[in-house]
């Protein structure tokens, strides 16, 4: 009395390929829906039999419809796939044979009064708009780290058999291909673990390093958690922390820089891309500030990576960090950028692995899948950023415009192709999330009543919102698998979910 | 995170809106994130003669527990008289959402508040006597709100 396989993943793939808005290849549904591409071709070749689906040729060919989905249901896509039948057998006449002609013609009545267009629409589409969060893994990803699990792998990169040369050649190869990325030398990359422990690194590893030639450390505004948490922490063993401020679009005051580096300052650290409000900073400029006082320069590029170009040979950064969960790796690594020259004291000490810096036995299919995720983004960097700053300004654009009261926060052009937050005055972040959610739609908020501190988004305070407008603000993050019809889908209920709850509000417009 | 309750509330909040002319009001701020509610009533008397709830609504700006405990105390107070009502607890609330998050049980507060507001209010407009308790929770009440404007 299951459903099969068969129908399940030929309705998902008929609703993604309606949600494309035409033609689509059978690889890009294969890879939106996570099907293999021979199940898919079987399950399309039957539906094309039925005449639901058609061929085109030519460059952009691929399969389309070939039916009305206003009018056709459910029940025609069925029956072309499998014969579900709830019944016994006509020779038995059992005390239960009504019960399976009712469930039978339920069945049916169901299936016949579903179009199409009501599947691509109904409250069960999903669309995640959460990307800066993290990202799934992208299925090519995956199938490149598989081989990574195996036997031959086994080896801890530090042994000498040839298992652990294996493991440790490949990933010599994964630090070349980084290298190559952002114009950097091999040694200078560090695997680690994870974005949080990169920058827990850098502040505690150049403040302990570097304590003999002072213990200020300049920080901005509106850092990630992991990075005012690990200040916070040195604060309490004795380092001295100045935070400086952004201007209204997020953008860090440079002059306040200036004036704050002293003598005794050891490092800065700035966000390059705002995880909050998508805000990118210059990193030119603060480079060559820090450059001339000769102080460390450490930027957080955890969202920027793959979004924004990054030289590293024009740059003035000696130290950077990027995540692989945030470009469709997989989560568990990331990489610490150290510049040649730099003195850094290791956070974890051991076996000596990574230049010393970071003692661990390597996770060597996740630094695999995070090298393999960065080749594929930064192959389509130019088409996927300009892609994703289409949908951004799209939604952007119409989101003002069609709902009164709503701010976009963040630099309107120096911004993160994927980050979109707007603040919606009347209304609290959480239960707009939690709204959303009954419509499948992911995003999240800065709102205080979110988090688990009670505490408004710090971020949204720095750039001079009030905790009342901070309360009222989303995030929608876009990525690869969001398309044009995710975008208006937002656009269709975002306005209904806001107007039920300024209808509940006890303020008024 | 949320009771299958807290959610049903949430979703389908029960007598919310304002109303026109309320015989008592009652607009509580929440200090742990500034959340604001308000809660207006309709009183009569019942036939003994004693004034009870006759209509309530509500409206909040706040996270879904919040919107949650607004409909479930209006359910509550529906009804009662007012020294029923002034007996509703947050722990009362609570019960009735089968459970809130610890996070959350401040949402929980708010309401609670709001309706004993209410009847504060009522009760100094009609001369009624205050007793000891709902001035002293009234006092609470108040240094909260005027803490949270500064
Ligand atoms: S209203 Fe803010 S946490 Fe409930």
């Amino acid at each position: 009395m299951k459903l099969s396989t068969k129908t399940r993943y030929g309705l998902r793939a008929l609703a993604n390929l309606i949600g494309q808005d035409g033609c689509c290849s059978i690889k890009q549904i294969s890879k939106n829906e996570h099907i293999s591409s021979d199940y898919l071709e079987k399950i399309f070749s039957k539906l094309k039999k039925a005449g639901i689906l058609k061929v085109e040729r030519g460059a952009t060919g691929g399969y389309n419809l070939n039916c009305d989905p206003k009018k056709t249901t459910l029940k025609e896509v069925v029956n072309a796939l499998e014969k579900a039948e709830f019944i016994c057998p006509d020779f038995c006449s059992c005390q239960s044979k009504s019960v399976w002609q009712k469930i039978q013609s339920g069945f049916t009545n169901v299936l016949s009064s579903i179009t199409l267009n009501q599947l691509v629409d109904s409250k069960t589409k999903s669309v995640y708009l959460d990307y800066a969060a993290s990202t799934p893994v992208d299925p090519e990803v995956l199938n490149t780290m598989l081989p990574y699990f195996d036997f031959s792998y086994a080896g801890n990169t530090m042994s000498l058999h040839q298992m652990g040369t294996s493991a440790s050649q490949v990933v010599e190869t994964c630090r070349q291909s980084f290298a190559n990325i952002l114009n950097a030398l091999p040694k200078e990359i560090i695997f680690t673990a994870s974005a949080t422990e990169s920058n827990n690194t850098v502040l505690k590893g150049i403040a302990f390093a570097n304590k003999s030639k002072g213990k200020h450390i300049i920080i901005s505004s509106i850092e990630h958690d992991c990075v005012l948490e690990s200040a916070a922490w040195l604060k309490t063993q004795g380092f001295e922390i100045s935070q400086i401020s952004v201007d209204k679009d997020g953008l860090l005051n440079l002059d306040e820089l200036k004036k704050t580096i002293r003598k005794d300052t050891i490092l800065v650290s700035v966000i390059h891309g705002n995880n909050e409000i998508g805000t990118i900073q210059d990193l030119a400029s603060i480079g060559q500030i820090c450059h001339d006082r000769g102080v460390y320069f450490h930027t957080d590029a955890s969202q920027s990576f793959t979004k924004v170009p990054l030289d590293l040979s024009k740059l003035n950064i000696d130290l950077l960090t990027a995540s692989s969960h945030k470009i469709y790796g997989p989560k568990g690594a990331a990489l610490l950028y150290i510049k040649t020259g730099t003195k850094i004291t290791p956070l974890l000490h051991g076996g000596g692995h990574e230049f010393g810096i970071r003692s661990s036995t390597l996770n060597l299919p996740a630094v695999v899948g995070f090298t393999k995720a960065a080749e594929i983004a930064m192959a389509n960097f130019d088409q996927e950023n300009a892609r994703l700053i289409k949908l951004r300004d799209y939604l952007i654009k119409n989101i003002l415009e069609t709902i009164p009261d709503s701010h976009l926060n963040g630099h309107p052009t120096d911004r993160l192709s994927n980050n979109i937050n707007i603040s919606f005055d009347r209304v609290e972040g959480e239960s707009l999330l939690l709204e959303l959610d009954y419509y499948g739609i992911a995003a999240s908020t800065g709102s205080a009543c979110s988090s688990s501190s009670l505490e408004p988004s710090h971020v949204l305070l720095a750039i001079g919102l009030k905790p009342e407008q901070s309360h009222g603000s989303l995030r929608f993050s876009l990525g690869r698998f969001t398309t044009k019809s995710d975008a208006d889908y937002l656009l269709k209920v975002l306005p209904q979910v806001i107007n039920k709850f300024r209808a509940l509000s006890p303020f008024k417009s | 995170m949320y009771t299958q309750k807290v959610l049903e509330h949430f979703r389908n909040p029960h007598n919310f809106g304002s109303m026109d002319n309320p015989d008592a009001l009652g607009q509580v701020g929440n200090l742990a994130c500034g959340d604001v509610m308000k809660l207006y009533l309709k009183i009569a008397k019942n036939k003994d003669g004693q004034d009870y709830i006759e209509d309530v609504k509500f409206e909040t700006l706040g996270c879904a527990a919040a919107i949650a405990t607004s409909s479930v105390v209006t359910d509550l107070a529906k009804n009662k008289t007012l020294t029923e009502a002034l007996k509703i607890k947050n722990e009362d609330i609570i019960k009735a959402l089968d459970d809130l998050p610890t996070i959350k049980i401040h949402c929980s507060l708010l309401a609670a508040d709001a309706l004993a507001e209410a009847i504060y209010s009522y009760f100094q407009k009609t001369n009624q006597p205050i007793s000891k308790e709902l001035e002293q929770l009234h006092q609470r009440i108040v240094t909260c709100q005027t803490r949270l404007k500064h």
